[in-house]
């Protein structure tokens, strides 16, 4: 029987050929996810292993907060680090003295990457991690040296003069080294400082996060932690070794990867759930074909299992071939996305891994898919009975739809049901009920789909019924004849179609919230915000100058360790806490108070945002307490308020703010600017402009230009996403042509007679052409029909987090409408040249 | 009944072709053929499917061609009606050099001069008996004649079968279809393919009868092909095939004489078979 069944598969090869290609690109993407992973936790493995080469570490002792990103703990001393270094078996202490800065490119921006992080670090001259590639180490305020890749993406050259902006100051510098820290830094601008500027800026107090310790010739790692240990056994700091820290370090990184893995994943799962149904209706066509081969082997000897096993040894190699194809697609995708990194200055380190793990996953993904795939044909197969093999014509009768009417639409009322209850009740289990009735719905539909194909097809066919005769009652007539194979065509198309409807519903209700939420509590005139989210100080100041400003706002915050009424303050939860001027409220944010009052402020109590205040279960006049390196307060909370205008949790006066973080800790977010009485706004505009010019990454923005950066932010995760379900939908397109061109082979006799009856080529690809588009919008309608009703939900479930305002982009959705007719369209190219070259003859010779 | 007219000469088919397509004194000739020479593959491999054969084919005339199995009569009626290329010689319909035509031209040609009936396999099954009928109008996009189109429905007996679709008529009923969508546009000649090949005796009658009655009647000319010779015995005219080859002709045929003329060419068949049967020989040395 595997003979049969490898025959079956060359004698049709071209049948298969579009299912190998679908499970090629679901595959591609699996494979492709895993190589990209690996090649990222390889470069910052890298990163790791070249930038913390200590042999061992010494840092706080007491865990304040634990997070997914690592650790919170008490700063040391850096005076510690020659105490250190006299230990006997210690050559070298170095603390580690880092911060943000921003480093004016040669084209006089800002050097900033995609994501990667941008800070200035103190270099000892001693320090053995880095080399000097070229020029001389940095020793005074005005002089920095580059990291290699740095220095590349900055344009800049050792010699050359620049700017950085360091501790809320602009400084000029000179550059006058290039130096290497061994691997790629993935995009992230690192400047060198000398010590004395670092320690000045980045750790005025002589309090560090770490010392790296290194150990003289001959001493182990832990024999190191064990000469330290007695030293720091009285404050409040630990040794531990170096390859403890560079493991904790990566763990923290694929901690971080992993989540970018599954979200990745995710998709590449709906590509290949497509592409599933691409393989099921392949295999279902040739099942239907061949139903008198299989009858012939029955009538032969063969065993129904027999039969099943053939078809599904062609299942495995269609899926074995195609996820082949998949992974060195996946390594192609890789190279590309490699080189779009490198574009935007992101080097990526080695060569493209490809682990043995991701060739088996890719294999067993693609093979599992395809054989569960082409499991019910293979079962339809199974079961033909002998003696059809005898009979002229094969009937293939259609099971009646009504099983699949009755368990779709009960699928598709409890998906409903589901919405509803979400609807209704939004605060007990909304986003529970709408993640069911999603599913439920999308489910229930794929269901129900053969069954309302007929009808709805009906409908949208009646335009071409009237315009084109008699092409459109032709092409009709073929698209519901066979109503579960458009269904299943269209079903490909359908769960694309609905997630882009939905992520377009959301978008649109997304921005349309943010401008209402900017409108709403925006009453300041302007705000000057950064674009490496902090503010110098030294701006702040010049901007107070000013004398068309008439007041200004500093909007700050910090991580602070919260612990509520009766809490012990181990079981503290680290939170963002934002500082604003008690007088700022009225003044320049207006938000709305559900019970207490934001005058309380004032007086060093709390506000709390309602959502927080509802989960913690607090309420006005309960004692919580805030600590962090600076000290702790425990204040009680004087309002709940329901904002989206700021996001954190917790919202206290700065004077509070200041008695909890270090404002070495604290982040000027944003400055909220009004004009002076008098001013003009454009004046006060140009003043502000003016003043921010210097400091490079500051914008300085009216409430129409924040709302549409807020906007802009979200219609940049929206291309995101529009990327990545595009391919479902590419997936979706091979599966119409694929259902077109085999159902042109299937019809090959009908085309004969019809163009033995005078039916044109031209005539003919309309036919073909017409079927296509109809599949297509039938799918888009239905699922753009789905996606919105799951998206009209959100916003009554995820009012809290900021979406308030539902939106339906009707332009966007008719334009997905007009897509789908040309996605029809090009699928109909292939099969309708396909169906036109037929020889009329061969359609109609019955011998 | 007695043959009027029965010649079978193997020997010389130029002549024979010849005296086979003077007009028998119904009308003039609608379409013909001169040397007409198909051949499939080529080299070694190559069959020749017609081997040089000379056809008129008269107005109002009921015509079937007849021959054993692999005789060329399926191929002498598809290069007439321009479904194949031909290798050599002249195609003319009702005037038309269909040798000469490209695609669209034959298109053309088969939606406005030309109506078939094949064996099986006749109806679009997602159209309706009545749309099946008018689907050659609608393809060129002309009117439907609505009283000829009554007169066809009543005449093959469909009135009240008009609204079904293939698969809930009989096997008669397709076929019956199939015939009014031939005269339905009116065509100067109609190609039947083994029309009662899937059909019962008493199917098969009528229809045959039907056929005869449109060419009586009506004035169409029909060209059928069947291996039938109860069939054939509705035809004006019968030509015979072998090896590619016209081997002989009778008109107003009856069963007997039909078969007496299948029986001869049985034995000529075999004859030519072990000729061919030298000739590929000789072709191998």
């Amino acid at each position: 029987m595997g003979r049969v069944a490898l025959r079956g598969i060359r004698a049709h090869l071209v049948r298969f050929i579009l299912s190998v290609l679908a499970v090629t690109l679901g595959v591609a993407f699996v494979a492709g996810t895993f190589s990209l992973r690996t090649m990222m936790s390889s470069t910052f493995s890298g990163i790791v292993d070249s930038s913390m080469t200590g042999d061992a570490y010494v840092r706080g002792s007491e865990l304040s907060a634990a997070s997914d990103v690592g650790d919170t703990r008490n700063l040391i001393p850096a005076s510690l680090a020659p105490t250190l270094a006299d230990i006997d078996g210690v050559d070298l202490a170095l603390p580690e003295i880092s911060g943000a800065i921003v480093l004016v490119g040669s084209d006089g921006t800002a050097v900033t990457s995609t994501q990667a992080p941008s800070f200035g670090t103190a270099l000892d001259p001693d320090d053995p991690s880095v080399t000097v590639v070229a020029g001389r180490l940095p020793r005074s305020a005005d002089e920095i040296a580059l990291e290699s890749e740095t220095l590349a993406s900055s344009g800049l050259a050792v010699g050359d003069l620049t700017q950085v902006v360091l501790g809320g100051e602009v400084r000029d510098v000179t550059v006058v080294a290039d130096v290497s820290m061994g691997a790629p830094m993935a995009g992230a601008t690192i400047v060198f400082l000398d010590v004395p500027t670092a320690t000045a800026v980045f750790a005025a107090d002589g309090q560090v996060p770490m010392i790296s310790v290194y150990a003289a010739p001959g001493v182990s790692e832990t024999s190191l932690v064990d000469r330290l240990a007695p030293v720091l056994s009285a404050g409040s700091a630990e040794a531990v070794s170096g390859d403890y820290m560079r493991d904790q370090a990566r763990t923290d990184i694929e901690s971080m990867l992993g989540f970018v893995q599954t979200f990745m994943l995710v998709f590449a799962g709906i590509s290949l759930f497509v592409g599933a149904f691409i393989i099921s209706n392949t295999f279902s066509m040739s099942v239907r074909q061949r139903m008198r081969e299989f009858a012939l082997l029955r009538a032969v000897g063969a065993s129904p299992s027999q039969v099943f096993a053939s078809i599904l040894i062609q299942a495995a190699v269609v899926g074995l071939l195609g996820s082949a194809l998949g992974i060195a697609a996946g390594l192609g995708l890789v190279s590309l996305l490699r080189i779009a990194f490198e574009q935007m200055g992101m080097d990526l380190s080695g060569s493209i891994p490809l682990s043995a793990g991701t060739v088996v996953i890719s294999l067993v993904i693609g093979t599992v898919v395809s054989i569960v795939a082409a499991a019910l044909p293979a079962r339809r197969a199974a079961l033909t009975a002998p003696v059809e093999a005898m009979r002229d014509d094969v009937a293939t009768t259609d099971k009646s739809l009504r099983v699949r009417a009755i368990a779709g639409t009960v699928i598709v009322a409890a998906g409903a049901a589901a919405l509803l209850a979400a609807l209704v009740r939004p605060e007990t289990d909304g986003a529970t009920m709408l993640g069911l009735g999603a599913g439920g719905l999308v489910v229930g539909v794929l269901v129900l789909a053969p069954v309302i194909a007929r009808h709805t097809l009906g409908v949208l066919a009646a335009v071409f019924v009237a315009a084109v005769r008699p092409l459109g009652r032709l092409a009709r007539g073929n698209v519901i004849r066979n109503p579960r194979r458009t269904a299943n065509t269209a079903g490909a198309l359908m769960i694309g179609m609905a997630l882009v409807g939905a992520a377009s519903v959301l978008a649109a209700s997304a921005t349309a919230s943010t401008r209402a939420i900017v409108e709403d509590g925006w009453i300041s005139d302007f705000s000057v915000q950064s674009a490496t989210q902090a503010v110098p100080s030294g701006a702040v100041a010049d901007v107070r100058g000013l004398a068309t400003v008439g007041s200004v706002d500093e909007a700050s915050y910090g991580s602070a360790h919260v612990s509520g009424p009766g809490e012990a303050t181990t079981a503290a939860e680290s939170m963002i806490v934002v500082s604003l001027p008690p007088e700022a409220f009225g003044r320049t944010v207006d938000i709305d108070v559900t019970d207490g009052s934001l005058a309380t402020l004032a007086d060093g109590e709390l506000a709390v945002q309602k959502a927080t205040a509802e989960d913690l279960g607090w309420q006005v006049g309960d004692q919580v307490t805030l600590a962090a390196e600076a000290g702790s307060v425990t204040a009680p909370v004087g309002a709940i308020i329901d904002t989206q205008m700021i996001s954190a949790p917790i919202i206290v006066s700065d004077a509070l703010l200041a008695q909890v973080i270090r404002p070495a800790d604290t982040t000027v977010e944003m400055l909220l600017v009004t004009a002076a009485p008098g001013a003009g706004l454009g004046a006060l505009r140009a003043d502000l402009v003016e003043v921010a010019a210097p400091y490079v990454v500051l914008s300085v923005l009216d409430a129409e230009d924040f709302a549409a950066e807020l906007a802009n932010q979200v219609n940049q995760i929206l291309v995101i996403l529009y990327a990545l379900l595009g391919l479902s939908i590419v997936i979706a397109i091979l599966g119409i042509v694929n259902t077109l061109a085999l159902s042109v082979i299937e019809r090959t006799r009908e085309i004969g007679l019809m163009r033995a009856v005078g039916l044109g080529r031209l005539q003919l690809a309309g036919i073909v052409t017409i079927e296509s588009v109809l599949t297509a919008v039938f799918g888009t309608v239905v699922g753009v029909v789905v996606g919105v009703s799951v998206a009209a939900v959100m916003p009554t479930v995820f009012a809290d987090s900021g979406l308030t305002t539902l939106v339906i982009p009707w332009a966007q959705l008719t334009a997905m409408l007009a897509l789908a007719a040309v996605v029809g369209v090009l699928a109909a190219l292939w099969p309708a040249l396909r169906a036109a070259r037929l020889p009329v003859l061969d359609a109609v010779a019955s011998d | 009944m007695t043959t009027q007219s029965t010649a079978l000469l193997a020997g010389d088919t130029q002549t024979d072709g010849r005296s086979a397509s003077e007009p028998a004194g119904r009308g003039s000739v609608i379409a013909s053929a001169r040397g007409l020479v198909k051949t499939y593959g080529s080299g070694d491999t190559a069959v020749q499917a017609l081997a040089g054969i000379d056809v008129d084919f008269v107005r109002g005339e009921l015509t079937a061609i007849m021959g054993p199995s692999g005789s060329g009569k399926s191929t002498l009626m598809h290069c007439m009606a321009g479904l194949d290329t031909v290798t050599a010689g002249t195609v003319v319909i009702d005037g038309e050099d269909v040798g000469r035509m490209n695609q669209r031209q034959l298109t053309r040609l088969r939606r406005t001069r030309l109506g078939f009936i094949f064996q099986a396999f006749n109806l679009v099954p997602t159209l309706t008996a009545a749309e099946n009928i008018t689907l050659p109008l609608d393809i060129a996009r002309r009117p439907v004649d609505r009283t000829h189109f009554d007169a066809i429905v009543a005449a093959v007996g469909l009135a009240k079968r008009l609204h079904h679709r293939p698969n809930e008529l009989s096997g008669g009923q397709q076929q019956r279809v199939a015939c009014a969508r031939a005269l339905v546009a009116k065509p100067a000649v109609i190609f039947a393919d083994e029309p009662t090949g899937n059909l019962d005796s008493k199917s098969s009658a009528e229809l045959l009868g039907f056929l005869r009655r449109s060419v009586d009647d009506l004035g169409q000319t029909v060209v059928m092909v069947t291996h039938d010779p109860r069939a054939a015995t509705y035809a004006h005219r019968v030509l015979f095939l072998a090896d590619g080859l016209l081997v002989g002709e009778l008109t107003n045929p009856t069963q007997a004489s039909v078969l007496e003329v299948l029986g001869s060419l049985g034995a000529n068949d075999l004859a030519a078979d072990d000729e061919s049967g030298v000739a590929a020989t000789s072709v191998g040395h």
